[in-house]
């Protein structure tokens, strides 16, 4: 279960940092609408998860798709593909287009959390990640920088230690530090937010985790 | 100082020990037990049975769920916290085995060392048929996935991420919930519930634990849906179940008592027109009601809420002697108190005896409750006949009253009918229509003792328990199979065996699922075949899942697997697994909890042929050992007839004994009779009601039969009075919420009613000794003043 969570709380936290945009009106500390009804933020990632006993970091590429409502899309390109779904209903993963996991938000509660932290998030809320953490930000609007601590400071139920996001109009970066000693370093680019509606195959691919 | 009044002083000294006693007792706490069990046998059963069943009953009713929802998990869960604390200073309530996070904890370190032997099903499935790389797949997609579940793993002896999918599919008592932040919780119809799972200290059938607590569950819901608008809260535990089932029981006592004795109080005054008889018999009846109670607390030290409450309808019964004494100042030529009572001396002594005989046969049922309502009737029976033989005719000093017309009018009715020459035609019609019924009733006679329809279940309670299941998921019956063997190595091997069978029992909707030791803890057996399918499928495959890792030139640090297989022991002991710690009874003898268990003939013919398993349920035991005490009850009361015969015989002859038994013989043969074309099935209670109509209808009998002519009257006042007042506390039983009592009520019903339409049969035992009983003197009157046992006359 403590892995189901560590992964539930890496992605909220990731979604939520996602979604923020870093200009003065919509930072987070404002408050304000980060992604609007039938926005759909795209982009690109890379990301070194750097493990314990492991010499060098599992490298991985790929692209995301942040629906408004919907839910996300993260698809692993490089080194293969593994593509995980998150709805409001529960989470699914495919490696070379083969489920391999899903998790229905009915057996996994935490899942609850999860969702309440992310829609705060797309409009701008944060209560819900802040009755969790300790939010401090630097920086200005152009340039800025978020760290996310735990509050229950020795609570061995939370898989997270640390979590900096920095970003200038949209998140750039993310570090995500875990309390086993492991972490995920994220570095987002070529983000675009639209308002055209999702791609049929993104449709697809919401619906099976609707699915659940 | 004469022998009388010395006895009468004696008396007095008893039961005002007797009322000591039980004001020592009340100033205590009264020791009332409302566990219905309690009632049940300890039968010589197979001890590792009776062993499991008890283990699984303790375990059951000591347990108590709560859930608390919101729309807002926030306030979902701060209500819970409320609940829990208030719950928890009732100082009833066992420690919590573990948090979320000390339970994880104790799970990685219990598991971790051993985890190249355990595989979840599904895993071992793939790779028995060859499927490693999908398995390796899984375990890529993980560790490059987003959030990286379980990623760590792959550098720390665990390259295939086998140790999470075993966790993943342990079995859940309640598979729709899991930890949230300390929290049992579920998302449930746009709210987060939150489930309490609390274990009661101290047994759920004890007063001061059901009232403690649900007084603190009742006040806290009332302030939590104040402070908390919207908030929902269900319960479910047999402490509620048994709090609600002894308040209805308390009132219903307090009610039926109060009827009885208000209903007696206005039938003495109605008919004797003075306080005098209506005080004598309130004692008599007090006397007797405080010397059962009293009995029963010597003999057992608690006396149960069922006794109490036949024991508060006893009030009813206990009036019989003293009623008949009063009655006879209603006879013209009666003498004094103590003349007035010798002249009935026979058929109180008769009546006391056969009565006791009634009463002493119920002690053969090996029944601890019904050992309990025997001693109190007996007991209380015995006190209330000294109370009347010993205090009435020095208490009765006050001007005798003359009965109204009427009622020697009405009284007389069923004497006239039985023996007028215009209803003969009539009796005979009603004979050949009771021999109908008698014959037709029985012969399609039909049982049954299912002890869930025993017991009135609050509907409300029932209704939060459904919604509980509903929301859970976790609907465990009482229901379990027992898998004996010599040692666990084996007992695990044999629950492996059955899983396939239960697997399809379940896609059969036989059942909903089971909880087997063999889930936490595979055999050893297994183990090493889980090792050998992890070698031989996946560890060649190893160099390419790293290369595919991208860390073809790195050295992941390995931590070697413990080739030694994890044990039940090391698991029970490990205190990780609580669920685990309540399925092992013993080395070898192990528990499965079946989940909704909705066709127990299918399970039971699956596992037929498996050796060392079967299925146990408690609840259809205890409803055969109900039907086999009906059975042996049913027999009793032959014997307790027969039995009667013996004194009957000395005093009638034989034929006059036959006489005199007729009608309370009848009337237990007709009620189940009546019953059965009723449409309802004769149980367990109606065969106890039987036994009391027995016994009361020999009163009546014995009265009817030591009238003379010119006493009828006088004797059928005494009748009357006393079947309608059994009638008003017995029969009101039959409208107790409690199917069990019901059933009680119901059978006294119609039982006292035919034995006393039928006990003027009685009387014509006295055509064999017609000639001889006209000749005896008068009882108390040509002889008063003589204490010889007044039948020794009759020869």
């Amino acid at each position: 279960m403590t892995a189901i969570r560590t992964l539930l709380l890496s992605l909220a936290i990731f979604c939520a940092a996602l979604s923020t945009p870093s200009s003065a009106e919509t930072r987070p500390s404002g408050g304000q609408t980060a992604l609007k009804d039938g926005q759909v933020l795209r982009g690109h990632f890379e990301q070194d998860r750097f493990l314990k006993g492991f010499d060098a970091p599992l490298k991985t590429g790929g692209s995301f798709t942040l629906v408004a409502g919907g839910g996300l899309i993260w698809r692993a390109e490089t080194p293969f593909a593994v593509t995980t779904v998150m709805s409001p209903a529960g989470l699914v993963q495919e490696v070379d287009g083969k489920k391999t996991m899903s998790l229905s938000s009915t057996r996994i509660p935490f899942m609850t959390k999860l969702y309440s932290m992310l829609s705060g998030a797309l409009v701008g809320h944060w209560s819900d990640l802040e009755s969790t953490f300790k939010i401090a930000r630097t920086g200005d609007a152009k340039k800025w920088e978020m760290r996310f601590t735990p509050i229950a400071g020795n609570d061995p139920a939370m898989p997270v230690e640390a979590i900096v996001v920095r970003g200038r109009r949209l998140v750039e970066d993310v570090v995500v530090m875990r309390s086993d000693g492991d972490r995920d370093h994220l570095r987002f680019s070529s983000q675009s937010l639209e308002t055209a509606a999702p791609t049929s195959d993104e449709l697809a691919l919401l619906a099976l985790a609707k699915q659940l | 100082m004469t022998p009388r009044r010395l006895a009468s002083l004696a008396w007095l000294a008893t039961v005002i020990a007797a009322a000591i006693f039980l004001a020592w007792h009340a100033h205590r706490g009264l020791p009332l037990d409302t566990d219905l069990m309690a009632l049940l046998p300890r039968e010589s059963r197979e001890s590792a049975v009776q062993k499991a069943g008890d283990a699984v009953s303790r375990t059951l009713t000591r347990r108590m769920l709560v859930v608390v929802g919101h729309t807002s998990r926030t306030e979902a869960r701060a209500a819970a916290l409320s609940m829990s604390d208030s719950l928890d200073a009732t100082g009833l309530i066992e420690p919590e085995a573990a948090s979320d996070a000390q339970e994880m904890r104790k799970l990685g370190q219990l598991y971790f060392p051993h985890r190249a032997g355990l595989l979840s099903e599904e895993d071992r499935v793939l790779l028995g048929a060859g499927r490693g790389e999908d398995l390796a797949k899984r375990a890529l997609g993980q560790a490059f996935g987003v959030g990286g579940a379980g990623a760590g793993l792959v550098a720390r002896g665990d390259p295939f991420l086998l140790l999470p999918s075993f966790l993943m599919q342990l079995p859940s008592p309640m598979p729709r919930v899991a930890w949230d932040d300390g929290l049992l919780s579920l998302s449930e119809g746009g709210k987060t519930w939150v489930l309490l799972v609390r274990s009661l200290a101290r047994e759920p059938f004890a007063l001061d634990v059901q009232e403690k607590l649900t007084a603190a569950y009742s006040k806290t819901a009332a302030a939590l849906k104040a402070v908390h608008p919207g908030v929902e809260l269900h319960r479910t535990g047999a402490v509620f179940f048994a709090e609600a089932g002894a308040r209805t029981a308390m009132a219903e006592a307090a009610t039926l008592g109060a009827l009885s004795l208000g209903g007696t109080i206005l039938l003495i005054l109605a008919v004797f027109r003075r306080l005098g008889p209506l005080l004598r018999n309130v004692l008599a009846g007090l006397v007797g009601a405080g010397a059962g109670l009293a009995a029963c607390l010597a003999l057992f030290g608690e006396v149960h809420v069922l006794t109490l409450l036949f024991g508060t309808s006893l009030l009813g019964v206990v009036v019989d002697y003293g009623l008949h004494y009063s009655s006879t100042e209603f006879d013209p030529d009666a003498g004094t108190p103590s003349e007035r009572l010798l002249s009935i001396m026979p058929g109180l002594q008769l009546s006391l005896v056969a009565t006791l005989i009634g009463y002493v046969a119920l002690t053969f049922a090996p029944l601890h409750g019904l050992r309990q309502i025997a001693v109190f009737s007996v007991f209380g029976l015995a006190a209330a006949f000294a109370t009347v033989v010993l205090w009435f005719p020095t208490l009765d000093r006050g001007r005798r009253t003359r009965a109204a017309g009427w009622v020697l009018r009405a009284a007389r009715q069923p004497f006239d009918f039985w023996q007028a020459g215009r209803w003969h035609l009539l009796r005979l019609g009603l004979l050949c229509a009771g021999a109908a019924v008698a014959l037709v009733g029985l012969a399609r006679i039909e049982t049954g003792d299912d002890v869930r329809r025993m017991q009135a279940l609050a509907p409300d309670l029932v209704r939060e328990q459904e919604a509980i299941f509903a929301l859970t998921g976790g609907k465990a019956g009482s229901e379990f199979l027992l898998v004996e063997s010599a040692d666990d190595e084996t007992a695990l091997r044999r629950q492996e065996a059955i899983r396939p069978i239960l697997a399809d029992l379940r896609a059969q909707g036989a059942l909903a699922g089971a909880l087997l030791p063999a889930d936490f803890v595979p055999s050893a057996e297994r183990q090493r075949e889980n090792r050998l399918l992890v070698e031989g499928e996946l560890n060649p495959r190893l160099a390419a899942h790293y290369a595919a890792l991208g860390l073809g030139g790195a050295r992941p640090v390995q931590v070697p697997s413990d080739p030694v297989p994890l044990t039940l022991d090391q698991a029970t002991r490990s205190g990780a697994l609580d669920a685990l710690r309540n399925l092992v009874l013993a080395p070898g003898v192990h528990i499965g909890l079946l989940q909704g268990l909705a066709r127990p003939d299918l399970v039971r013919g699956a596992l037929s042929h498996v050796p060392g398993v079967q299925l146990v349920e408690p609840t259809s035991e205890i409803s055969a050992l109900f039907a086999k005490y009906r059975e042996r009850t049913v027999a009793l009361l032959g014997v307790s007839a027969a039995l009667m015969l013996i004194p009957f015989a000395f005093r009638y002859g034989s034929v006059g004994a036959i006489w005199v038994m007729l009608p309370p013989v009848s009337a237990i043969v007709l009620t189940p009779a009546i019953l059965s074309l009723a449409g309802v099935p004769f149980n367990f209670f109606h065969a106890m009601a039987l036994v009391l109509v027995l016994a009361i209808g020999v009163d009546y009998s014995v009265f009817c039969a030591e009238s003379k002519d010119a006493d009828r009257s006088t004797t059928m006042v005494a009748i009357l009075l006393a079947a309608t007042m059994t009638l008003l506390s017995f029969g009101l039983l039959a409208s107790s919420k409690a199917p069990a009592i019901s059933s009680f009520g119901s059978g006294m019903l119609i039982g006292i009613t035919l034995a006393f339409v039928l006990a003027p049969l009685a009387s014509r035992r006295r055509t064999t000794f017609a000639l001889r009983w006209r000749k005896a003197p008068k009882y108390g009157r040509e002889e008063h003043g003589k204490r010889s046992l007044p039948w020794a006359n009759v020869q």
